[in-house]
């Protein structure tokens, strides 16, 4: 983050923001939002100063700096702040603004990968079937399991649950405990064979409209199947 | 997914055996099930899966502070999928201490970032045996099968 000295005044514009309805105008500065929040003072991040740049419209240094992905967005800040400021939104806003190949790590590599093939990993969809069945035989080894199977796109079922990527990646054994609860409590549950990711980093990366789609395909398979309840523990 | 155990559980669906788990545990709440939920569905929850230990673990304690005013992991909002990694151990340094201070032996999270947060860092903080454990994991660790 640059200094504040080397901030340019020509990129003050009071009215940048002001379609936003986080409440950043109404900042009072008191700092308690800097003082409960755990990645204070890294790279000189403060939460108070990001509010009040977001007040005087300081955008493309918002959109540079590095703080709205270091703050992970949970919120503590506006927990305890006074005036009710939507931090943890903004926070977000500011992430949405950035050029979409400039958004660090894989997160949005992931989003283009599930909007191509309906998961974050670009699984194909055979190999993914085939690791289901693969951990379902090794529950069904198990004393009280015999004969277990893990039901895809069972229509009418009472609960569909969606899978989170990595647990078809490198933890496929976190895939049990719910398969298991579900066996015992002889729950009609099913999983899906397509567009079953879980998580949904358009949430993360400030992008509404890959959020959308992802909970769109939800949304579409519950009323495909018939079924009512989901449970998405992502 | 607090409400789905806490059926299965009080209506006999599934059945526990709290013998098992003999060492201490302590509970961590995400910020997506207690501040964020609260904030968007009007119910954080907090209740719910503390019910759900006393049902499971003798042991169990809350870190300090708890509930709204609970420390982020540092792995939430997707910054675990960024290459910030010296950031992100550095955020989580208050959660370990939290942690440390309970003397638990085990960390009981509902989230898939919170447990994969805290298995990564507890090495550096000095706590490499430190369990983390799913909440559903426990359950089904300690489920009565016929």
């Amino acid at each position: 983050m640059t200094s504040p000295d080397s901030i340019n005044l020509e990129h003050l514009n009071h009215d940048r923001f002001k379609s936003w309805s986080f409440s950043q105008n109404i900042c009072t500065t008191c700092g308690i939002c800097s003082s409960s929040c755990p990645v204070s003072g890294v790279e000189g991040f403060d939460p108070r100063k990001l509010v009040r740049m977001v007040r005087l419209g300081f955008q493309e240094q918002l959109v540079e700096t590095r703080w709205p992905w270091i703050c992970t967005m949970c919120g503590k800040c506006a927990y305890v702040c006074p005036m009710k400021i939507d931090i943890a939104n903004i926070v977000r806003g500011i992430r949405s603004l950035r050029d979409r190949d400039q958004v660090p790590g894989i997160l949005h590599k992931g989003i283009d990968a599930a909007l191509k093939t309906g998961n974050n990993l670009a699984l194909p969809k055979e190999d993914y079937l085939f690791i289901l069945e693969d951990v379902a035989e090794e529950i069904a080894a198990e004393p009280g399991f015999e004969g277990f199977k893990a039901p895809v796109d069972k229509e009418g079922a009472n609960i569909l649950t969606t899978i989170h990527n990595k647990l078809v990646n490198t933890h496929t054994e976190d895939l049990k405990h719910w398969w298991k609860i579900f066996h015992v409590a002889k729950e009609d549950w099913t999983l899906v064979s397509e567009n079953w990711e879980g998580t949904n980093w358009g949430y993360f990366t400030g992008d509404d409209t890959a959020m959308k789609t992802f909970i769109g395909r939800i949304v579409e398979h519950m009323e495909q199947l018939n079924i009512s309840s989901l449970m998405c523990p992502e | 997914m607090f409400d789905l155990l806490t059926d299965y559980i009080r209506s006999g669906r599934i059945r526990l055996d709290k013998t098992k788990i003999t060492y201490r545990a302590a509970y961590h709440d995400p910020c997506n099930y207690g501040r964020k939920s609260q904030e968007l569905f009007g119910h954080g929850y907090y209740e719910e899966p503390r019910w759900i230990l006393d049902q499971c673990i003798s042991d169990w304690v809350d870190l300090f502070p708890k509930e709204g005013h609970q420390y982020c992991c540092g792995g939430g909002g997707g910054t675990l999928l960024t290459p910030y990694r010296d950031e992100r151990i550095h955020y989580a340094r208050r959660k370990m201490e939290q942690i440390k201070r309970t003397g638990a032996e085990m960390l009981v999270v509902p989230c898939h970032s919170c447990h994969a947060q805290i298995k990564a860092v507890a090495e550096t903080y000095g706590m490499p045996d430190l369990r983390v454990k799913y909440l559903w994991e426990v359950v089904a660790d300690i489920m009565i099968i016929d």
